[in-house]
């Protein structure tokens, strides 16, 4: 037998020793369902007895026809009271008030008011108040109009007798309509939209407790050291390991199905059946949602497990895997919502597509070649996870990392308890957590600021959101912070070959950033009208309107926006290696430009902004991030603006003409040159710190 | 035996062990001496393969740690300062699994666990969980399970920290024993008397280097102190009134 197998039992033999583990694999499907259909039945059932037993008090106001008050009184569910005392020419506001008063207290559920009179082939006005907002009056409500109705119908029973007309002259056209589902369709479809999500939800629940206790339970327990010391590969380690994980996320989800299905065919489930339908899954289709449901757990499994093993303690743990949970959820919950056909793209993004696969299996309208689409992408996924999982488990700093020392709560000297709420270490330079709560709050501010000021004041507006939600919040973190300015912001001057670099590379940026636009519009389709509102606004008459336009749309963003993103943000996550602070500065720029209108802005912004991170970064100035910012924008503004350019390339979606791309590359290629070819960055960490913690040298 | 040679493990900017070079031999327990932070664990992790060393080598029987990683694995029996047990299994289940891990066949393990079970008197509680047996019990169990496939070579990470004078003097006769058996002992401690008691050499550790190495005897002659303790202080420049 090979390691893994053994480490596999080992584990399975102590998971199933873990109360919370069996807790979720065995007694919520077993035991939930059923409780929860009775429960939710008899609640029904039992609301609708308590509403029906009494008898809805309705008062009328005005005078009253007989046979409408002899139609009151003979049902047997409503019951006449004396009306809410009306002055009898009070307006009709005064009146409503004081029937509202009425509802409110109680005293009616509904009360019906006749107006005008009844003679002639006129229709007699006859209003209803009741308050949406109580069970009770909407219940009032409906049988008070069944009573008005009825009276209606006598009514007209009574002129059509009076003309000789027969009853079929009201009723010209008369409609039946009858759904020819089959009740299990009917149920399949009822089922569609809530289980995909109870599966998925609990597949991952069954691995969430298992994934903790097997990777960061390890390492709290202190057992991490004499497991890693046997003769065994750890890529052995991890698949017994998380072949476990999986397999009690699979076997929960199994044993939840089955438990669902079988409470179903109970017939426990009165209600169902009493609405036509029969909740039943045929067995090829719960054998596919089975298949499914495995590479789900191996994404899970895997998934957890490589971030369980980087965290310490089961409480990191938990701390790290809620987020990522909640994650999970938000495509989980796609089959609930009507309307969201399992496109392509759906069904390649993890965890969305299976959750719709799913229910179009139960409502048996799946399309195979999209199931085949949906298992692939997932099994692509489940490996991805995987081998983060194994690589995380191959790194000894993940694995022994430096034994933390006790952070100390105590403030950090000379800071106010306003500067150490923003700077907790009392660094000289921001931390991740500062520049990541920076970044929120500035996103906050700009998403509930930035668009009001943009409709409220136009193009004033724009400068006053770029000034005053970017450029001076970016400033007051760092004053605030007490951080320090000149290396956190990398305000230092960069050389003029920095520029000239900087310079080459938004040559070569922007027709590949046209070229991302136009391929992605195959994918996403481009909101037209948004786009032509956006070409007037930066239509140029004169050469100070042009002036204007570039101050406003070029040169302020590009101080602006990069005093938040390669200022605070570059600046507060040099802890990460050079390669993933920039990959992540071009994410949350793209993010920052999301809106729900420009999802399209995303992936050419980002672009940008890893170009523009890259520069400053290797110059250590902001100033080539301006440059470039400014170039990039302030060409926009001047094909767009200028109609004799505009017209150049009239045709926005067509794609940039091809001889752009090999000078584009070029130009990065040249760019990118002359920035390696600058003194290699300096890490403006250590170089603000002076180097004091810096080891001492060793002997020779 | 263990053989190191000019070891050296950075972390970032921090050499926790710079150029570490000694000698363990069969039938010898050799004691790693220094105070805390002085890199003692990084060096027996690099030893033991957990670590990859920055520099230098490493070798175990023969066997290269960076190279032959599994093969030193199957001769070290390496016991960590955090000696945590599954507490959802038993003892005797638990150094079943280590027994496996390590490639043992069933007929053999069986007899080598049952032996390992009589030799740290595990027997009474075997079949209770790990959780629920008292600190001593764990430490023994943690050593069980590290030697249930009979190693040449023990390697020791304060094998006493946190042990009554009884435990404690339980692992020392068992590293005499272990010694008298043929094989290279090495472990790591701050504490003088066990180093006194147990090691015929010891290696002073101070700042991830390798500052004087010899016999007790030697050790304290050599400076002309009065004690191990003495002595030590010396070494490592921390006594009052010697300049580093
Ligand atoms: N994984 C690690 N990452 C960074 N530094 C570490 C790590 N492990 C140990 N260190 C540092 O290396 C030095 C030596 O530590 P260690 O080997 O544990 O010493 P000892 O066991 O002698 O007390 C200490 O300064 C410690 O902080
Ligand atoms: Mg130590």
């Amino acid at each position: 037998m090979s390691a893994w197998w053994f480490v596999f039992r080992k584990e399975l033999r102590e998971t199933l020793r873990d109360r919370r583990t069996l807790l979720v694999m065995l007694a919520v499907p077993v035991l939930l369902y059923p409780v929860l259909m009775v429960a939710s039945e008899q609640l029904l059932l039992f609301g609708m007895r308590q509403l029906d037993e009494e008898a809805a008090p309705v008062a009328v106001l005005g005078d009253a026809p007989s046979d409408l008050l002899w139609i009151l009184d003979s049902i047997p569910t409503l019951r006449v009271v004396p009306p809410p005392a009306v002055g009898g020419s009070a307006p009709r506001s005064t009146m409503e008030e004081s029937i509202r008063e009425a509802l409110t207290e109680g005293s009616v559920a509904a009360v019906v008011v006749l107006e005008g009179p009844t003679d002639g082939f006129g229709s007699r006005e006859v209003r209803v108040y009741y308050s949406d907002a109580s069970d009770r009056s909407r219940r009032g409500r409906s049988e008070l109009m069944g009573a008005v109705d009825l009276w209606g119908g006598r009514l007209l029973e009574e002129r059509l007798r009076v003309q000789g007309l027969p009853r079929s002259f009201v009723v010209p056209v008369a409609v039946a309509d009858t759904s020819l589902a089959l009740p299990e369709e009917v149920g399949g479809y009822a089922l569609g939209r809530m289980l995909p999500m109870l599966l998925i939800v609990i597949t991952l629940l069954g691995t969430f407790y298992p994934a903790i206790d097997l990777a960061a339970g390890e390492k709290e327990r202190g057992t991490l050291e004499a497991l890693l010391t046997t003769p065994v590969p750890p890529g052995a380690v991890v698949t017994g390991k998380f072949v476990t994980v999986a397999l009690v996320g699979v076997v929960a989800a199994a044993l939840n199905l089955l438990s669902m299905l079988l409470t179903f065919r109970t017939g426990l489930f009165r209600l169902a059946a009493e609405a036509g339908m029969v909740a039943a899954i045929a067995p090829a289709t719960v054998a596919l949602i089975f298949l499914t449901l495995i590479p789900l757990a191996v994404l899970f499994g895997a998934l957890f497990l490589g971030i369980s093993v980087r965290t310490a303690s089961f409480k990191e743990a938990q701390n790290s895997l809620t987020p990522v949970y909640m994650l999970v959820m938000i495509p989980a919950l796609l089959p609930v919502f009507p309307g969201i056909d399992l496109t392509p793209l759906l069904a390649v993004t993890p965890v969305a597509g299976v959750a719709l696969f799913f229910r179009d299996l139960m409502s048996g309208v799946a399309d195979p070649l999209m199931g085949a689409v949906v298992l692939v992408s997932s099994g692509v996924y489940a490996v991805l996870a995987l081998r983060f999982a194994a690589r995380n488990f191959g790194r000894e700093d993940v694995l022994f990392p430096a034994s933390r020392a006790p952070r100390s709560r105590r403030r950090p000297r000379g800071l106010g308890p306003v500067a150490a709420l923003v700077n907790a270490s009392g660094s000289g330079i921001p931390g991740e957590r500062a520049a990541a709560g920076f970044i929120a709050v500035v996103a906050v501010l700009f998403f509930y600021g930035g668009r009001p000021l943009q409709i409220g004041f136009g193009e004033t507006g724009i400068l006053l959101s770029e000034w005053l939600l970017l450029a001076l919040p970016a400033l007051l973190f760092v004053r605030v912070g007490r951080f320090d300015a000149y290396s956190t912001l990398r305000l230092g001057r960069p050389s003029p070959r920095a520029l000239a670099g900087a310079l080459a590379l938004v040559l070569g940026c922007m027709p590949i950033a046209w070229g991302i636009a136009w391929l992605q519009s195959f994918l996403f389709p481009v909101p037209w009208e948004l786009l032509e509102g956006l070409e007037e606004l930066v239509t140029a008459d004169s050469a100070t309107r042009l002036a204007w336009l570039l101050a406003l749309l070029a040169l302020t963003p590009a101080v602006c926006e990069e005093l938040v993103f390669r200022g605070v943000l570059l600046g507060g996550t040099t802890s990460l290696s050079p390669r993933r602070a920039i990959l992540l500065n071009g994410l949350v720029f793209g993010a920052f430009h999301l809106s729900f209108e420009t999802a399209i802005r995303f992936l050419p912004t980002a672009w940008l902004g890893v170009v523009i991170a890259y520069a400053v970064w290797r110059s250590g100035s902001l100033w080539a991030g301006v440059l470039i910012h400014f170039v990039n924008n302030g060409t926009v503004v001047i094909l767009a603006s200028t109609p004799a350019l505009r017209d150049l390339f009239a045709d926005p979606q067509a794609p940039p003409p091809w001889w752009t791309m090999p000078a584009a590359v070029a130009f990065l290629l040249v760019g990118y040159r002359i920035l390696e070819d600058l003194p290699a960055p300096v890490d403006i960490r250590t170089a603000f710190d002076g180097g004091a913690e810096a080891p001492p040298p060793l002997d020779p | 035996m263990i053989h190191v040679s000019g070891l050296t493990k950075q972390f970032g900017d921090l050499a926790a062990v710079r150029d570490l070079s000694f000698q363990v031999d069969r039938g010898e327990v050799y004691a790693l001496l220094g105070a805390n932070g002085a890199g003692k664990t990084t060096a027996l992790r690099c030893i033991a393969t957990l670590l990859r060393p920055t520099g230098g080598r490493v070798e175990v029987e023969g066997w290269s740690t960076s190279s032959t990683p599994i093969e030193v694995r199957r001769r070290i029996a390496f016991l960590a300062t955090s000696t945590g047990l599954y507490e959802r299994l038993t003892p005797r289940e638990l150094v079943t699994y280590f027994g496996r891990l390590q490639g043992m066949d069933d007929a053999s393990l069986e007899a080598r666990v049952d032996a390992v079970v009589d030799l740290f008197a595990l027997g009474e509680f075997q079949h209770r969980l790990c959780g629920q047996l008292s600190h001593g019990q764990r430490q023994r169990v943690s050593l069980a399970r590290v030697l249930v496939h009979d190693p040449p070579v023990l390697i020791l990470d304060e094998p006493t920290l946190g042990l009554d004078l009884v435990s404690g003097g339980a692992i020392h006769r068992f590293i005499q024993r272990e010694r008298d058996r043929g094989k290279a002992v090495l472990f790591s401690s701050h504490r003088m008397e066990a180093v006194e008691l147990l090691a015929d050499r010891v290696g002073v550790m101070d700042e991830g280097r390798l500052v004087a190495e010899g016999t007790v005897a030697d050790l304290v002659s050599g400076v002309g102190a009065s004690s191990l303790a003495q002595a030590f202080l010396r070494l490592v420049g921390a006594e009052e009134g010697v300049a580093p």
